[in-house]
């Protein structure tokens, strides 16, 4: 557990849900994951991907961990971590699926994909599987080559349900 | 070619590990399997044929015939593709030794030879020619490891070819604390080479560790591996835990100096590929690059000499003892032909795009064009489908090939849309300038003078290559297929 307090008092102020405690303990998780790593500056992408990795995002009280850890001023902490385009500092969408646009995934039909499920997918850059294109992944970062129009369709349907 | 015989401190490792020699199943389970429901084949193999060894390990390069599994019967060895669509009859009557098929494609030697034909484990690649290049550095002076390198005449196999040797040479001249830096971020357009070494032979990657570390004099190592490569950092850190395990590390068993390895996760951005902001972003620093000079064999990480080398230079190390050392290229091909995965072709003044494109399932007259090295690349035509392959000219090797009605403007504004999103802002040219260039192509006829101011800017004044090569495609485009800008 972290022994930073303050920090962990940021989600108990979150609405209570039924969910609350699971976010409270992974946030938990996430700071201690943190606080496991040596207090030096070359811990921050670290320190960042191990909160993010238990957490799924960035929220605020995360980045501060990392920031006070690591000895980093918190402004300087945000504008290494906006310099990465994996790292994420808003939740991400459940639910949402990602269709691959590079140059072999669009020849091979990618935006054939995104016409037929507009609402739920959003368009990425390369996943450098581009020989099997075109490729998708789903909001839990899973592959998937090769895929059709009928078989995105299906699976959008089968994780709605 | 001959291979380098092993050390006797090798030998006696080996000695360790004898084969198992029990005919088997490999099923291709990499990240290019698993995308295309391997994990469901490996499952419906192990039910149809109880009681046979079924192994599990990495894609083979053959990613077009995935999900698929090799059959391995002493130096048998017979990939069935396609099982998705069913397990043939075949398969079983081939382990049984009822086969005498043998798939071509690929040679005896070269960085792929045990890529997606080991199960992970390090007795599977020990007895198959593993580690032989650490082993026998650790029996030379530093000056003659170096020298081995010069004679090979390896160059850097990220894409902009600088003489490792050379890179070496110049770090090794200072004394003091020095890294080696591995570059695995692959976050190249249209490259996945690294992640195919990695996953399917992460020893022939430390082996490279070792003899760099050993001609450098370099005794700290980070491997700072692509986000988004899960997979083969996986990979990496078990074999990494093996090697320690066999004292391949500490120098218990060859002799040598111990090196420690740390790996390290990037975070994605094309530009997070430049070994200088690799350094930046190990360091804790944003992810931007630094001015060059100094270069990083001077001053890289935390102001200490560091040598950057990508992957597959790494493991082109691993075979420079062999007489004479192959010099191969490989090249991730994909787009419009029936068999797109990794090819290793060899720079031997021999292979052409022809050639290539024969392999992989097209037919060379009805290509248009290849993009080679993607958003920072170029397009290949016609013309040059008979001139021989050069390392150089491959840059880092990723290759689409072009279908029959590819849109060309298309997909060049695409190429520079990338380009724009993944400027980092560091430096005015680029940031400025890659926005202006995808305004530019979107008028037809395309405005060939304003361009190609753009571009010399872009080329002259950038401060790192991303910026530097984004005009690359567009002159190409314009150049090779000027109809494709006209109204
Ligand atoms: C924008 C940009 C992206 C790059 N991406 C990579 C990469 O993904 N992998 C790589 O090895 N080198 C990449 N490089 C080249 C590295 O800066 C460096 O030259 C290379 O890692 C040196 O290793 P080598 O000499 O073994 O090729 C990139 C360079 C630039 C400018
Ligand atoms: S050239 Fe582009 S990517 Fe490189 S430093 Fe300048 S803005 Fe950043
Ligand atoms: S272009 Fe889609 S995976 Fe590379």
């Amino acid at each position: 557990m972290a022994t930073r307090g303050g920090t962990i008092g940021l989600v108990m102020h979150s609405p209570w849900s039924p969910d609350a405690s699971d976010a409270q303990a992974r946030m938990g998780e996430a700071l201690a994951a943190v606080s496991r790593l040596p207090r030096e500056r070359t811990q921050l992408l670290p320190g960042f991907l191990a909160a993010q990795e238990a957490l799924g995002w960035l929220p605020r009280a995360a980045v501060e961990h990392v920031s006070e850890h690591t000895r980093v001023p918190v402004a300087e902490v945000y504008a290494i971590a906006t310099g990465y385009s994996e790292l994420r500092l808003t939740p991400p969408e459940p639910g949402a699926w990602y269709v691959c646009t590079g140059v072999a995934c669009d020849m091979a039909g990618a935006g054939a994909l995104l016409e037929a499920t507009p609402d739920r997918t959003r368009a990425i850059d390369c996943q450098f599987l581009c020989a099997l294109a075109p490729v998708v992944h789903d909001d839990a970062e899973r592959l998937y080559g090769r895929v059709t129009a009928e078989d995105l369709q299906a699976r959008l349907a089968e994780a709605a349900s | 070619m001959t291979r380098v015989s092993p050390t006797p401190a090798l030998a006696r490792l080996r000695g360790d590990f004898p084969p198992v020699g029990r005919a088997r199943v490999l099923v291709h389970r990499g990240t290019c399997g698993n995308a295309v429901g391997a994990e469901a084949v490996a499952a419906a193999l192990r039910a149809s044929m109880p009681g046979a060894a079924i192994a599990e390990g990495a894609c083979d390069g053959a990613c077009w015939a995935a999900p698929s599994a090799t059959v391995q019967r002493e130096a048998h060895s017979h990939r069935f593709a396609r099982l998705d669509r069913g397990i043939p009859d075949e398969l079983a009557a081939c382990l049984a030794g009822q086969c005498d098929d043998e798939y071509a494609g690929r040679g005896e030697y070269g960085l792929l030879e045990r890529v997606g034909r080991n199960d992970g484990s390090f007795g599977d690649v020990i007895g198959r020619g593993a580690y032989g290049a650490a082993a026998m550095a650790a029996t030379l002076r530093p000056e003659q490891v170096i020298e081995a390198v010069a004679a090979s005449g390896l160059t850097g196999r990220g894409g902009a070819h600088f003489a490792t040797a050379q890179k070496w040479r110049l770090a090794a001249q200072h004394t003091g604390q020095k890294y080696l830096v591995v570059n695995a971020e692959e976050g190249e357009p249209g490259v996945f080479k690294d992640r195919h070494l990695i996953e399917g032979d992460p020893h022939r990657l430390i082996d490279g560790i070792l003899v760099a570390c050993r001609a450098a004099g370099v005794d700290t190592v980070f491997v700072y591996v692509n986000g988004q490569a899960r997979n083969a950092r996986a990979a990496f850190e078990r074999a990494l835990e093996d090697a320690r395990a066999q004292g391949i590390l500490d120098g218990a068993a060859f002799g040598g100096d111990p090196v420690t390895v740390e790996v390290r996760s990037g975070a994605g951005g094309y530009v997070c590929g430049d070994e200088s902001v690799i350094l930046n972003s190990i360091e804790g620093q944003r992810p931007v690059p630094r001015y060059k000079p100094p270069f990083a064999t001077d001053e890289g990480l935390w102001g200490r000499p560091t040598v950057v080398n990508n992957v597959e230079t790494l493991c082109a190390v691993s075979t420079v003892f062999d007489s004479p050392p192959p010099p191969t290229k490989l090249i991730p091909l994909s787009g419009a032909v029936s068999r797109p995965g990794l090819y290793e072709v060899p720079i031997d003044g021999n292979t052409t795009w022809t050639g290539v494109l024969a392999t992989a399932g097209s037919a060379p007259g009805l290509v248009p064009g290849i993009l080679l090295g993607g958003p920072s690349g170029r397009f290949v035509t016609p013309e040059e489908y008979e001139v021989p392959l050069t390392m150089r000219g491959l840059g880092a090797g990723g290759a689409v090939v072009l279908p029959r009605d590819a849109d060309i403007a298309e997909v060049t504004r695409s190429l520079a849309a990338y380009n724009m999103r993944e400027s980092c802002g560091e430096c005015t040219p680029c940031r400025e300038g890659t926005q202006r260039l995808v305004q530019l192509l979107e008028d037809v006829p395309a405005n060939r003078e304003r361009i190609a101011a753009l571009i010399e800017t872009l080329t002259e004044a950038s401060l790192c290559q991303l910026g530097g090569m984004a005009g690359r495609p567009v002159a190409s485009a314009l150049e090779s297929f000027p109809e494709a800008f006209e109204e």
